[in-house]
């Protein structure tokens, strides 16, 4: 299951918190740490840079962001797992560290579910299945039929990313054989598509929509249930293959432990955070979808995400040491 | 024609107010960073990265830009006056550079290597702007096979220009490219020579390994013989070369921009091989080769050209192929990324504003670097009066800093400390930390395409010689194989060099 | 002393690499070596191990009748105390807050050099941590914690 929260119940969610919130006054009294468990640039830097600053303006106190990138994000997951839980230093989770991970790796560095105390889930990010225009295929069920009869690989941005498992996905729903060909990160990956060294990508909708756009990719479906608000001409995979949904999301948490008001008044200000027209607008330009949730809301979705990835991780066959 | 809009278009947006103000201080800082040894430019991008988020694309790329051709320019300041090259390319200008300073030429020195480098600069700077859109239409062309291949040319062409034994050499870059699989296997997750640190998971850190091999193992070098060092402050005597000292330099200037223009392209060869090539070059035209290694003004000539006529025309695979030619490089695709261009093919066609932009701003630095520095020759010299037992706890403190910024991982700090006592290591058993370096950064990219190619072509290793670029790129591969241990050659090359290490 | 030539560094490069090429070796079975068309994590630093070790069989051997130049002075103060500064900075930079891991690691590298007297290292550390942490810490802006949760305050 997922859980679907309207705007209204997030803003009453809001509301809710704000009361909470006005109750410790104190919380923040100095700089709070966001840490990213990627390198800058890429997307959960990109969209946790947007949300902090307007965090900060809610909250009164800066926050900073720290990237702490290295081993899929394991890393700055611990880090903060470990850390103090005073509400001051804070993580960006995502898709990956609070779901992918802890089911993948062999050794488990943090419990996401244990070591974590959730405060909001923040977006929602599609990611799309696009072919080089040089395929003669023009729609998934082609697709399909293609390479039935075909040898034919995909390109990712890496081993064990929410991309590759997309396409282990759609193979084994699709009962095809795609060969996996993984890449470190999205670019080299969308460049050699491009120049149709390898026909197919999954990549996130951010990265691939200006070459989606520009005709140099084709984009056959997005991996949302439904179709991506950015690219209504794009159908969902789902279309064809029922049942077929995947996408990225990013999340913030603070480690056990931190005191209730903190998590109240960081909720109340990523909330306000996403509520704010400007960030509205840059997460729409990112082909994001605003969720906004309640603490309990992302922990729901934290236990709903791990039981959704686990057949699929288990089918694919990926682990990591 | 084609080419002067664009170079208008460039023009245009690299001579905004904002966007001069950042070259200059790319520049400023670059040069402040090669002359003090120990950092390099390569951290100081890293630690700058975050900043750059504030600035527009073809700023941010500008001043980057900037600090990397500022620091190939400080390098050789410091290597001329001091002996000690701030960047790993200005090694070979210290060889008669140094000895033109003890001799109180340190004027004519610094004045030919700035010269040198300005005359470079400008020509390389028009063939980026001449030949980097053909070559972005053979870009796409190159898959897994290609760039398999490539950078097999590059690691042949590290040993075959390194100084030394070539043996040696070729065990420096064996050893290079085992230590850049450090890591997690792209293919299949599982952990390499990691010794279950996750915080090595994602490899070790570039930063790290250059700081540790070249600047700490330097610091160790000059702490070995305390009363040995000396600055030449005192005998600057005379600015700017004579008009016979200028009649001298024109030839090699001109042999070193051809040289390192070409070798600059080739990713994985780039600035660092071009002054060593160009050295040789020189040496082998010179009607008085014996003068090499003790003051020859076509020594510091041809290298400086070389070096920065390298430096210039890396930026062609960047920009085209989206591929690092060196660590720098690496970095400024960080920082492309970061802005949300996708560095590759598409730059020139997607992005001409920021691609000409670039390349019109590398100009504007290189005028800047030689009108700053001309004047601020004697300024350099009283900063590197400073005595050397004061410079290097400053130096370490930057090196912990530069290398802690990069992705705040503590390992990454005794991974410096490891590499310190390796390069040290290895300068006592005479191994050159260059060819390692580039072992390190092609070692990844080395195994990444060929298991990537492997897998493309089903198994099939044909692959690389049905494939017309790969077949070329592999023939001249072997040409220079040929070249190399053509025993003639390779003797010629041993005088060049024993001389050198004198 | 022997009276055959040899060369004292070449032997021990040839030696040490041998050594290197070994331990890499051995951390490489524990991976999978695949097939050419699949090649496993294993198989490229298989390759490199075993190349890296014939290269150092080859200088080792090349070492043998010739002269090589001394090994020379080596920097063992050196050695004691500027390796450990950055080790050292990696250690508390966390616990004792950029400031106060600076200034240990610079002091400690100011022992390096005998020529400079303790008093002059302790004002020079003083100096490199104020300085740096303007320029760093405050007008770069780099997210470190100036001092950290070791200290009380």
């Amino acid at each position: 299951m997922t859980i679907k929260l309207t705007r209204r119940l997030a803003l009453g969610a809001a509301m809710a918190m704000g009361l909470a919130g006005a109750a410790s006054a104190e919380f923040p009294d100095r700089q709070i740490t966001l840490v990213i468990p990627f390198a800058a640039g890429g997307s959960t830097d990109v969209v946790g840079r947007i949300v902090a600053e307007r965090m900060s303006q809610s909250l009164g106190q800066q926050i900073v962001v720290q990237n702490v990138g290295g081993a899929g994000g394991s890393l700055g997951a611990q880090q903060v797992a470990k850390a103090d839980p005073d509400g001051y230093t804070i993580l960006m989770g995502t898709v990956a560290t609070h779901a992918l991970n802890p089911l993948i790796l062999k050794q488990k560095p943090y419990d996401p579910v244990a070591d974590f105390a959730p405060v909001s889930l923040l977006v929602l990010v599609p990611n799309v299945l696009a072919v080089n225009p040089e395929l003669p295929v023009n729609s998934v069920q082609e697709l399909i039929d293609l390479a039935k009869k075909e040898d034919l690989s995909f390109a990712s941005s890496g081993n064990g990313t929410p991309l590759h498992l997309s396409g282990a996905l759609f193979n084994s729903m699709a009962g095809t054989e795609i060969a996996h060909i993984p890449y470190k990160g999205s670019g080299p990956a969308l460049t050699d598509v491009l120049g149709n060294q390898v026909p197919i990508i999954f990549d996130n909708l951010p990265s691939a929509s200006s070459h989606i756009t520009s005709g140099k990719l084709k984009a056959l479906g997005v991996t949302t249930k439904e179709r991506a608000p950015s690219f209504p001409d794009v159908p969902a995979i789902a279309e064809t293959l029922p049942g077929y949904e995947t996408y990225s999301w990013n999340a913030l948490f603070a480690p056990t432990g931190t005191p209730p008001e903190a998590i109240a008044a960081l909720n109340k200000a990523a909330l306000e955070a996403m509520a704010d027209p400007e960030v509205a607008k840059r997460m729409g330009e990112f082909s994001a979808t605003i969720v906004a949730s309640s603490p309990e809301d992302l922990g729901k979705h934290v236990a709903a995400e791990m039981a959704k990835w686990e057949p699929v991780v288990k089918a694919a066959n990926v682990s990591m040491d | 024609m084609d080419l002067l809009s664009n170079l208008a278009l460039g023009f245009s947006v690299a001579s905004s107010l904002a966007n001069l103000a950042f070259c200059l201080i790319g520049v400023i800082l670059g040069t402040l960073i090669g002359v003090l040894p120990g950092i390099g430019a390569t951290a100081t991008i890293a630690m700058l990265l975050p900043i750059t988020f504030q600035l527009e694309p073809v700023s941010s790329l500008i001043m980057l830009a900037g600090i990397y051709y500022g620091a190939q320019y400080g390098g050789s300041t410091t290597a001329i006056l001091i002996n000690m090259p701030g960047e790993s390319s200005s090694a070979v200008t210290a060889i008669d550079g140094y000895q033109m300073a003890r001799k109180g030429r340190a004027g004519t020195a610094l004045a030919t290597a700035a010269i040198g480098s300005f005359f470079a600069g400008t020509v390389a700077t028009f063939l980026v702007a001449i030949f980097a859109p053909p070559l972005t239409t053979i870009a796409l062309k190159f898959g897994a096979a290609e760039y398999f291949s490539l950078m097999v040319m590059g690691l042949v062409m590290s040993v075959a220009l390194a100084h030394g034994s070539v043996l040696k050499a070729l065990a420096m870059v064996v050893l290079g490219l085992l230590l850049g699989l450090v890591g997690t296997d792209i293919y299949t997750g599982a952990p390499r020579f990691t010794l279950g640190i996750t915080q090595y998971a994602d490899g070790l850190n570039f930063v790290a390994l250059a700081v540790g091999v070249f600047g700490i193992a330097e610091i160790l070098r000059n702490l070995e013989d305390e009363h040995d060092r000396e600055v030449m402050t005192r005998n600057i005597s005379r600015l700017f070369p004579t008009r016979e000292e200028f009649r001298q330099m024109f030839g090699p200037i001109l042999r070193g921009t051809a040289v390192g223009s070409l070798l600059g392209i080739l990713p994985g060869g780039g600035a660092i091989l071009a002054s060593f090539a160009s050295y040789t070059v020189e040496k082998k035209l010179s009607k008085h080769p014996e003068e090499f290694g003790k003051g020859a003004l076509a020594g510091v000539a041809g290298p400086e050209s070389a070096n920065n006529a390298g430096a210039q025309t890396s930026f062609i695979p960047l920009l085209t192929l989206g591929i690092p030619a060196n660590p720098v490089m690496a970095l400024m695709i960080g920082a492309m990324i970061i802005q949300g261009i996708v560095p590759g093919p598409n730059v020139v066609s997607e992005q001409p504003a920021l691609f000409w932009g670039i390349i019109a701003s590398m100009w504007i630095g290189n005028l800047m670097l030689v009108v700053l520095n001309l004047p601020l020759i004697g300024l350099w010299v009283k900063l590197l009066s400073v005595p050397y037992y004061i410079l290097f706890p400053i130096i370490m403190a930057m090196c912990s800093i530069g290398v802690y910024s990069v992705a705040s991982n503590t390992y990454d700090l005794y991974a410096v400390a490891f590499f310190g006592l390796l390069g040290y290591l290895m300068s006592k058993l005479r191994c050159e930390p260059a060819p390692l370096l580039l072992g390190f950064v092609l070692g990844p990219l080395l195994e990444e395409n060929l298991r990537r190619a492997m897998i493309l072509s089903r198994g099939d290793p044909t692959t690389f010689i049905t494939r017309p670029i790969s077949a070329t790129l592999l023939l001249m591969t072997a040409a220079v194989l040929v070249l190399v241990f053509l025993p003639q050659i390779r003797k010629r090359r041993d005088e060049v060099f024993s001389e050198s290490d004198a | 002393m022997s009276t055959k030539p040899k060369d004292g560094t070449d032997i021990a490069t040839g030696l040490l690499l041998m050594a290197a090429a070994l331990f890499f070796g051995w951390q490489t079975t524990g991976l999978d070596i695949g097939t050419s068309l699949r090649m496993g994590p294993g198989y490229f630093p298989m390759v490199l191990s075993a190349l890296l070790f014939v290269l150092g069989l080859l200088v080792f051997l090349k070492a043998f009748g010739r002269e090589g130049e001394p090994f020379g002075k080596v920097a063992w103060r050196g050695m004691a105390f500027i390796l450990p500064a950055p080790v050292f900075f990696g250690l508390t930079v966390r616990g004792l807050g950029f400031v106060p891991a600076l200034f240990l690691a610079a002091l400690i590298a100011a022992q390096a050099s005998h020529r400079l007297k303790p008093l002059h290292g302790l004002v020079l550390a003083v100096v490199v941590t104020i300085a740096s942490t303007l320029i760093f810490s405050y007008g770069l802006g780099l997210p470190f914690r100036r001092f950290g949760p070791w200290l009380p305050f």
